[in-house]
């Protein structure tokens, strides 16, 4: 078991791999790369040569190919002295070839080419007539880069390399701290112990709180990489686990004051503190023992994944709890009404378009009984939580019916059924301790896939209510061309996928000893 | 007794003929006569529903095949004149001067003919579903058959397979239609590529169970090609299977048209279709109820009938069901 189980994860890495390096290779090599100027008010606001290296600059920070401004290059070699504003100036003087004259110019041409850099030669554009004859047009700057392409695979290898980060005790780089130390300590906020860090970036990095799921950590850190477009240059790890709403403020003291009567009205999360590198404030020195001042709020709304997280939730609990007894009973009264019945709701979520019913659900819920439509407008939070959760229960609950239905009917006519009958044991009995039990079996494989497939959340219901869920993450940023978050999306809803069918296995294996993965000998 | 007496004096052999050994005729077998097919569409038809979907269905069918012939759909006709926007469908009539079948279900944002637009829509939809479900069958189909007998190829497809089951479909299909453009086309490719895989996967199981049974086994034995084992042995068996699959495939390639369009990763704008329609009137979805719910209700009733008519074709090409 143990060693199908250690084959499997690795082959399941293995094609984690071929898959992310799949779609970054499409992604990136066969969509325009431009597209993500398109809502960029620096862009916009730039012109002309200015514009083209601002291009480089946003190409370098997400990591399309690696560019050298000679104008650093000049100040690193030279100083900022004389000869570096004179070489900078030729830069901006001299159009044509001119420039090639001096020494350092030719330097840098001869060192990045080596290096298999393309070189750029943006020549200063200048009014040609009129009372400015000569000067700048405005982001005319002339400019001298080296550029090179990155590689898609070096991205692939980066990505991987820094998809985590585990916090040490040498990150922040300060001389000054010299007590480096990770260690248990009692949390003064929460009452209970927390493993606290000196030298890492967060301080606490494992602790309780009241929030759910009340245990927390900082030490591990997930970074899926950064958006493009949709939230641009936002972390999207950030993006879809920090919380929303208003900040949310409670009496708390500052980790210095603590034992004295001094108490603040903060939304300030104290267990997320990191390291100050800058000068703290003289009330900093008060209110705090040690330099990690800087900190999140806390907010009153759930995050993205939370929201998504809430309502799949709670609707594969409702669908598993009505899905699979009614299941049953369509088994058991089968050809009767309740079947036939049963049977036209089946055929409704299974032929319909799911987009159709979903608006149906939210007509009827909105008309009959004034639940809010719009997750926004709601009033009472809670109520809008309602019309969402049902629509993703309703055609789940028409799946788990089919599937139990069936495989309850495959069940009815074994041998052990009829021996059970003929042992004199009651309907009742035979159908719910012998039949259902094994009619289960199939099912109970697909319970993680639904659990876990909450995180990716639903498209069309959080659309069609307006949830701030994750749900149309993949979607919005396919339409707003943010490659960032199409890798992001591929690497998390591939290694939840992997997963969930890892532990449908196990969990299958655990609920009937009858099935193996071991290979036993013969052909 | 005296009856029994007047018989028995009656020669015996004169009652008796010989008749020529025929060894040809020996050989033959008498059962009734047994075709698959005729006993399908028997049983297909004694259901009084099935011919009452069929008719709906052409009648859908030559619809939205026959009206966009006649009746161009231009969804920028009115697109200059405002007052033809969001009109209901009386107050569209009453706008051109009475009935026409052309404005009965009134105009859209643009006003742009809803009723026009629906069987535009409905024909792309209808023309999709048809192409994808030929191409994944087929390739699904003869790849499965391949897959399932051959041994080496298992292990390599086995892999390929383990690597893309991984992928959310709808991951899949998102980012080929990012990657590759939004036409008719490239969207029929976008849900081929990968799609007949999972058929394919299926077929291998079944082609798995029914090669190792006994009769295969014999006739391997006695030497029959590969050909006619597949053509004789394997197909004929999963007759039931393939139809099974296709009245699920069908009504679930208009589906997924309908949900991806309307996320805004399927067809293009310039492709009439019935996931755009209903996307584009989304937001009119409780102040112009019209424009929102015939599109969705074209689709939910084109993938209904293809279902349960599916589903009942399905049934009655099962064997079983012949008695």
């Amino acid at each position: 078991m143990k060693k199908y189980l250690l084959r499997r994860i690795l082959f399941s890495l293995f094609s984690l791999l071929v898959v992310i390096w799949t779609v970054m290779l499409l992604v990136f090599s066969l969509t325009d790369r431009s597209v993500i100027f398109q809502n960029d008010d620096t862009w916009n606001k730039r012109s002309a040569n200015e514009r083209i290296v601002y291009e480089y600059s946003q190409y370098q920070r997400y990591e399309y190919l690696e560019y050298v401004n000679y104008t650093s290059y000049a100040s690193n070699k030279l100083g900022n002295g004389d000869a570096y504003t004179e070489e900078s100036n030729l830069i901006q003087r001299q159009e044509g070839d001119a420039y090639l004259e001096s020494a350092t110019v030719q330097q840098f041409i001869e060192e990045y080419t080596a290096k298999g850099y393309k070189i750029v030669r943006l020549d200063p554009i200048k009014f040609s007539s009129g009372r400015t004859k000569g000067q700048l047009k405005p982001g005319g700057r002339g400019f001298l880069l080296a550029v090179r392409e990155r590689p898609i695979i070096y991205r692939l290898f980066d990505y991987l390399g820094n998809l985590f980060t585990i916090e040490t005790t040498n990150d922040v780089k300060d001389p000054s701290l010299t007590d480096r130390y990770v260690r248990f300590e009692k949390d003064p906020y929460s009452g209970l112990f927390a493993i606290v860090g000196s030298g890492t970036t967060h301080k606490y990095l494992l602790y309780f709180d009241s929030r759910f799921p009340w245990i927390h950590q900082n030490w591990i850190h997930l970074n899926l990489g950064v958006s493009y477009t949709r939230f641009r240059g936002q972390e999207i790890t950030g993006v879809i686990n920090d919380p929303s709403g208003d900040l949310k403020n409670a009496r708390q003291q500052f980790p210095a004051l603590i034992g004295t009567d001094q108490y603040v009205e903060t939304s300030a999360n104290f267990h997320s503190a990191t390291y100050n590198m800058g000068e703290l404030t003289d009330a900093e020195k008060q209110q705090f023992n040690d330099r990690y001042t800087v900190m999140t709020y806390r907010r009153s709304g759930l995050s993205m994944i939370e929201n998504s997280f809430v309502i799949g939730l709670v609707a594969v609990v409702i669908a598993y709890c009505l899905g699979l007894p009614l299941g049953i009973l369509m088994a058991r009264k089968k050809d009767k009404l309740v079947d036939k019945l049963g049977m036209a709701y089946i055929v409704f979520i299974m032929a319909v378009p799911s987009l159709a019913y979903i608006f149906l659900f939210a007509a009827l819920g909105t008309k009959l009984f004034n639940l809010p439509y719009k997750f926004a407008n709601a009033q009472v939070k809670f109520l809008a939580y309602i019309l969402p959760t049902i629509s993703l229960a309703l055609p789940q609950i028409g799946s788990l019916m089919k599937w139990m239905r069936r495989y309850m009917i495959d069940q009815m006519n074994s041998d052990y059924v009829k021996f059970a009958r003929a042992e004199g044991l009651s309907e009742q009995e035979i159908f719910s301790q012998h039949i259902s039990r094994n009619a289960i079996i199939p099912l109970v494989h697909g319970i993680p896939a639904s659990i876990l497939g909450c995180l990716t959340g639903a498209i069309i219901t959080e659309r069609v209510y307006s949830v701030p869920g994750v749900g149309n993450l993949l979607t919005l940023a396919i339409n707003g061309h943010d490659n960032g978050i199409i890798v992001a999306c591929t690497v998390f809803y591939t290694t939840l996928s992997i997963i969930s069918q890892i532990a449908g296995d196990l969990l299958m294996v655990k609920y009937d000893p009858r099935i193996s993965f071991e290979t036993k000998g013969g052909r | 007794m005296a009856a029994n007496k007047k018989q028995t004096v009656v020669n015996e052999d004169s009652l008796f003929t010989f008749i020529d050994h025929n060894t040809i005729e020996s050989e033959k077998i008498i059962a009734p006569r047994y075709s698959y097919w005729k006993s399908v569409f028997r049983v297909f038809f004694r259901k009084k529903t099935n011919w009452g979907l069929l008719i709906l269905f052409t009648v859908l069918l030559l619809c939205s095949f026959i009206i966009p012939i006649f009746c161009k759909y231009d969804p920028n006709e009115n697109v200059t004149n405002a007052l033809m926007f969001h009109l209901s469908p009386s107050q569209a009539m009453a706008q051109t001067g009475g009935f026409s079948f052309k404005w009965c279900l009134g105009t859209g944002a643009l006003g742009n003919s809803i009723f026009y637009g629906i069987w535009a829509s409905a024909r792309t939809s209808l023309l999709l579903a048809v192409i994808c479900a030929a191409i994944n069958m087929t390739v699904g189909i003869i790849m499965g058959a391949v897959w399932g007998y051959s041994k080496q190829f298992d292990h390599v497809m086995l892999v390929i397979y383990n690597i893309i089951a991984n992928v959310p479909y709808i991951l899949m299909i998102s980012v080929l239609v990012y990657i590759i453009g939004s036409g008719f086309w490239s969207f029929v490719f976008s849900l081929t590529v990968t799609g007949w895989l999972s058929i394919a996967y299926f077929f291998r199981t079944q082609v798995m169970i029914i090669r190792d049974r006994e009769y295969s086994l014999a006739s391997r034995c006695l030497g029959t090609p590969i050909t006619r084992i597949v053509s004789k042995n394997i197909l004929p068996f999963m007759t039931s299977v393939i139809v099974t699959i296709l009245a699920t495939e069908l009504p679930s390639y208009i589906s997924m048209e309908v949900f991806l369009s309307f996320i805004g990763v399927g067809l293009s704008a310039s492709v009439p279709s019935l996931g755009r329609m209903i996307q584009e009137a989304q937001t009119a979805f409780i102040t112009y109820p019209w424009e929102f719910w015939s599109p969705v209700a074209i689709a939910s009733l084109v993938t209904i009938i293809l279902y349960v008519l599916g589903q009942n074709l399905a049934d009655a090409s099962d064997p079983r069901t012949h008695m």
